[in-house]
């Protein structure tokens, strides 16, 4: 035991600090008072989190827990809020205060003037402290509740300009749906503390293989319903509808919470669960099937969109579906190490589109900008050398190796179907994201907001763009996590065979889809806009602008005839026996009140008739 | 013989009356609100510090009064709740245009007669005990007297308290003609060899029927609500505090202590006013719209869960009625607290109507807040006290397989979620255009504020970190058999 755990709990009890500060001050804090509090609360935790790493690294790096207290204890049912830090939590921890930080850092620069900024960081810091409980929790209901407050802020933020009721509405289905995620979730908890009788994650990985033997149906049920929460939170087929309306948020929000943290928890608790998913192979199969299909449908969608955060967006699904993919061969770590890459790129991204947005008074329609590379140098920067980490330029980028490894690691597993997938993917977003930059700097300005651009200035603004930029060139990618003893051998690590050659494959599908896409966008836009004014093109682009029409098929599959069922069965047997219930406690509540007469007579009279009771009850008991 | 162990014992009893008799004098001498009340409350903590130093001195028994872990809980219990009413009467009265000063008398007498019945282990010192602590709540009740509603409840409580005592002296005569003791272990000894009988049997259940007034057990329960309306705040708050929990404390004793009781029956009829109690207590609760009325009730349906340590009366019933015990008072206190603060200072009847509350949280977020939270602790959410002392009721009526007890504490929690929800969505409405009773502004600069505030920081304190208390209740009820 270093001394690093005595500090652990710093990293979320700071964030929580703040958020208390915020709160407590009623809305009388100064904007200054506001973003200090908030970012510093977060720097802070970010310099902790720090030094944990510096020892961690410098000792063996064997997993250690740090108990708290235990909550309550009645028979076997002790809930201990526990702290685990290996390699996997160290990671998370690292991204969700490190990139966190720095998108506190962007949101005080990107909100300055904003209505409200000290409940915009209170939520802020509540998500912190919420999302580092999810990933430090040494037990699931530590992490249920992580799970759960990183909900409820993500609905707090994506309401954020609750003054437009469209807001509104885009939180309550970023809610709903996650929360379909969150029962399966729970369900599967109860699973697992009915089956083994414990809810600490180390003793469920160790028990595990004892208690069941591979491919048990209660296992796979286990390992279904975990699976059916981390789809909800992580925006995976079904479950993903939400996701693209979540931008409704601040861009910070989107950038911290539905790209670089809140939205990969899916992925971390395939990855912490792993024991469980080896048990049920057809299970993990899924998986990587549901991550290939997301890929491919939100590759698409990201074509045909026109709002410069919905591209990000779906890019965001799409990248996740490759993480996905990873841990459905079984290659948790290159999973975890994508993870890492994306949070750099897709929160360079974010801001760098917030830059944009901020600087073009709000305005995030692709084709209302345009030829803004001059105007906002930086931004560009950060948009070229994000979307070239997107789209896994060889060798320069960090997305190429991260991303390459998920596609070595399928070829290595033998899953052709999912390699192909990801190849098809890896076109896909070579191709929507030059479309993006080109749409957004190049080419004429399309409006009044794009021709008086106002170029961000200061350190809150540059030191974020910068320094994620540095890290989603090839500096990030050798950052390697430490996930080596927490998490199983990938199928990619006892054989070399053939990975030079997919190397070489993947690095051409990126390059062509990066020049077929600048020949497309440059040179043919013409062709390319007449092909989608009409006919088959133009039905194509609305489907896919629509994402494939999901929103529209669950309207008419599940919204409509759940309310044609409620319109029918407004007055059934049921609800009346339910408002039976109501009418009988009513009335007992209306007869036992009119004992409350007010009279002394009358209350001495029901004394006397108790005694009497008691004593006849006494009596007949001898 | 008196000897000095027993003087070192009596310590916290004495300062509290030393306490009284200061504060008598100083009276007479000269009326200062604000110096009576500081006096009051140095005395109650020099006895609670002096409580520290006798609880590490070890047990000490005499043949009247017994200072043992459990009389220990009951007077830090006593005495925490007693020091949060005065300091919240200090506010209430601060407006009061009558005579001030003798509350804080009447209330430190009270709590000198709460100590004395914790420890009490003869019959002579519990009904000594019980009717000190009674006496001045009447006057307490009707202290504001100019308002009608306060005098009611004075006189309601006066007459009804009577008669209790009257079943409480004719059980306690009946088992003395049973046993011919008077001390409460010799009693039941004697009982045991004489193989109880009927006699006894009726004794025990008439004691039951005058301290189950006390507790508004159901069907004993009718004055609550018209009581707690009538008198002032503070008073209130110490008959639904420190003066039930000094009486569960000394029926406790005399269940944990009483082999001879161990009749089925008697549990069984136990039992069955607990279910009623907790049922009849939430049901009474559910449209009521004057929050002091309700709770009344919750305070009711409350000790009906209480009463199944008492059912169940091995194991860890000690342990869990201590937490349960705590988990209420603090709750109780802080929501008490905050209707004293609003109606503070006294300016005639208190602001208890629920539309005194409509859209609270706009005009006095922090003590929206305190009450957000006490409120939720009365229902039993997790991370709040509350839960986790339901949690243990739940387990020990689980483990002693009592399933109707279980399936009452859920049924009287769900109709009890219904009607705290609908006090808080209440405090979070839109504000009225008029405004009614309100807090003064510098609320949170007075002690009253800072103990409400308090209070509420320990709720939540102890709903996510119980364990000390736990800790502190296991070591502490030990002993106890």
């Amino acid at each position: 035991m270093g001394v690093s755990m005595s500090y652990l709990p710093l990293t979320f009890l700071l964030p929580l600090l703040g958020t208390f500060i915020l709160a407590l001050s009623r809305g009388h804090m100064s904007e200054r008072g506001s973003v200090w509090v908030g970012v510093s609360s977060v720097g802070l935790a970010a310099l902790v989190t720090a030094f944990i790493t510096i020892q961690f690294m410098s000792g063996d790096q064997s997993a250690q827990t740090l108990t708290l207290w235990t909550w309550i204890s009645v028979g076997n049912f002790t809930p201990t809020i526990g702290l685990a830090l290996d390699g996997l939590s160290i990671t998370m921890l690292g991204i969700i205060t490190g990139v966190g930080f720095l998108i506190h850092l962007f949101a005080a620069w990107y909100m300055r003037g904003e209505e409200g900024i000290t409940r915009f960081f209170a939520y802020m810091n509540l998500f912190v402290f919420s999302m580092v409980l999810l990933v430090l929790g040494d037990n699931l209901m530590l992490l249920f509740l992580g799970w759960e407050g990183v909900g409820i802020c993500s609905y707090l933020l994506i309401g954020y300009y609750y003054r437009d009721s469209a807001n509104g509405a885009a939180a309550f289905k970023a809610f709903l749906i996650t929360r379909i995620g969150d029962v399966f979730l729970a369900i599967g908890l109860f699973l697992i503390f009915a089956e083994l009788g414990t809810l600490n994650i180390a003793a469920i990985l160790e028990q595990a293989p004892a208690h069941w033997a591979t491919g048990d149906s209660l296992v796979r049920w286990a390992a279904l319903m975990f699976l059916g929460g981390a789809l909800g939170k992580s925006a995976q087929l079904p479950l993903h509808t939400w996701l693209a309306d979540a931008m409704a948020g601040p861009t910070p929000v989107s950038a911290l919470i539905h790209a670089a943290t809140m939205v990969t928890a899916g992925v971390y608790l395939i990855a912490r669960m792993h024991g469980i998913f080896d048990l049920a192979p057809d299970v993990l199969h899924l998986v990587g099937v549901i991550g290939a299909a997301t890929l491919l449908m939100a590759g698409f969608a990201a074509l045909a969109q026109t709002d410069i955060k919905r591209i990000l967006a779906y890019s965001t699904m799409s990248q996740i579906g490759y993480m996905f993919l990873a841990l459905g061969v079984g290659a948790y770590d290159s999973a975890i190490f994508h993870l890492m890459t994306h949070a750099f790129f897709k929160a360079l991204l974010f801001l760098s589109a917030g830059a944009v947005i901020v600087s073009c008074h709000h305005e995030q329609d692709m084709r209302k900008l345009g030829g803004l590379w001059r105007r906002l140098p930086l931004a560009y920067m950060g948009f070229i050398v994000g979307g070239a980490a997107l789209s896994a330029l060889p060798l320069v980028t960090a997305g190429f190796y991260s991303k390459d490894d998920i596609l070595w690691q399928s070829l290595a597993a033998d899953q052709k179907g999912l390699l192909l997938a990801g190849l098809v993917g890896a076109l896909l977003t070579s191709l929507y994201t030059v479309r993006l930059i080109i749409g957004t700097f190049h080419g004429e300005m399309k409006s009044d907001h794009a021709r008086n651009a106002e170029p961000g200035r200061g350190l809150q603004h540059g030191l974020p763009l910068i320094l994620l930029a540095v890290l989603s060139t090839f500096i990030g990618a050798m950052i390697h996590p430490p996930l080596s003893g927490v998490l199983p051998a990938s199928p990619g690590e006892s054989t070399e065979a053939g990975h030079t050659a997919l190397e070489l494959i993947a690095a051409g599908t990126a390059i062509a889809g990066i020049a077929l896409a600048a020949w497309l966008f440059l040179r043919k836009r013409e062709a390319l806009a007449r092909l989608v004014s009409g006919g088959p093109g133009a039905s194509l682009w609305t489907l896919w602008n629509q994402a494939w029409g999901f929103d529209l098929l669950f309207d008419r599959l599940l919204v409509r005839p759940f309310r044609i069922l409620v319109f029918i069965l407004r007055r059934d047997i049921i609800d009346a026996l339910f408002g039976l219930v109501a009418s009988i406690t009513k009335g007992l509540n209306a007869g036992l009140t009119r004992t409350q007469t007010g009279r002394v007579r009358t209350y001495a009279t029901s004394m006397v008739l108790g005694a009497t009771v008691v004593l006849i009850f006494l009596a007949f008991g001898q | 013989m008196l000897t000095s162990a027993h003087m070192m014992a009596l310590t916290p009893v004495i300062l509290v009356c030393a306490t009284a008799v200061t504060v008598m004098l100083g009276i007479a001498w000269r009326r200062q609100h604000a110096a009576t009340a500081l006096v009051s409350i140095l005395g109650l903590n020099l006895a609670l510090v002096s409580l520290y130093l006798v609880y590490s001195a070890g047990d000490v028994s005499t043949p009247l009064l017994v200072f043992d872990r459990l009389s220990m809980l009951g007077m830090v219990l006593v005495l925490a709740s007693t020091l949060a009413c005065l300091t919240m009467s200090h506010a209430y009265l601060e407006g009061y245009p009558g005579r001030k000063e003798e509350f804080y008398l009447l209330m430190l007498c009270a709590a000198a007669g709460g100590m004395v019945l914790v420890a009490s282990q003869h019959l002579a010192t519990l009904f000594f005990g019980l009717e000190l602590l009674s006496m001045p709540l009447y006057g307490m009740l009707a202290y504001t007297y100019r308002d009608k509603r306060s005098l009611e409840s004075g006189i309601k409580y006066l007459v009804l308290s009577a008669a209790a005592t009257a079943f409480l002296l004719f059980g306690m005569a009946l088992l003395y003609s049973q046993s011919g003791r008077l001390d409460i272990a010799g009693l039941l000894a004697g009982l045991e060899s004489s193989g109880g009988g009927a006699w006894a049997l009726a004794g025990a259940g008439l004691m039951l029927v005058g301290l189950g007034f006390k507790l508004s057990i159901v069907p004993f329960h009718l004055w609550t609500p018209d009581v707690y309306q009538g008198g002032p705040g503070p008073a209130a708050t110490f008959l639904a505090t420190a003066s039930k929990a000094a009486v569960f404390i000394v029926l406790l004793r005399i269940v944990m202590v009483a082999p001879a009781f161990h009749v089925e029956w008697l549990h069984t009829v136990l039992g069955g006013l607990a279910l009623l109690t907790m049922i009849v207590g939430n049901l009474l609760a559910l449209i009521q719209t004057n929050l002091k009325r309700l709770l009344g009730y919750s305070s009711i349906a409350h000790f009906g869960y209480l009463l199944v340590a008492l059912v169940v009366a091995d194991g860890l019933a000690v342990e869990t009625a201590g937490i349960y015990l705590i988990t209420y008072l603090m709750t109780t206190l802080g929501a008490f607290g905050v209707v004293t603060l609003l109606s503070s200072p006294y300016s005639g009847e208190d602001a208890s109507a629920l539309h005194h509350y409509r859209g609270l949280f706009w005009r006095r977020p922090y003590l929206a807040a305190v009450l957000t939270v006490c409120l939720l602790s009365l229902a039993g959410i997790p991370f709040t006290a509350g839960f986790i002392g339901k949690f243990y009721i739940v387990a020990l009526g689980v483990e002693a397989g009592r399933w109707w007890l279980v399936g009452g504490i859920i049924a009287g929690s769900v109709i009890g979620l219904y009607y705290y929800l609908r006090v808080m969505v209440t405090l979070y409405l839109v504000e009225p255009g008029m405004r009614g009773r309100d807090a003064p502004d510098n609320w949170g600069m007075k002690a009253g504020g800072v103990v409400v505030l308090g209070l509420a920081l320990l709720v939540i304190a102890f709903g996510v970190y119980p364990t000390p208390v736990i800790d502190w209740m296991s070591v502490l009820t030990s002993p106890v058999h």
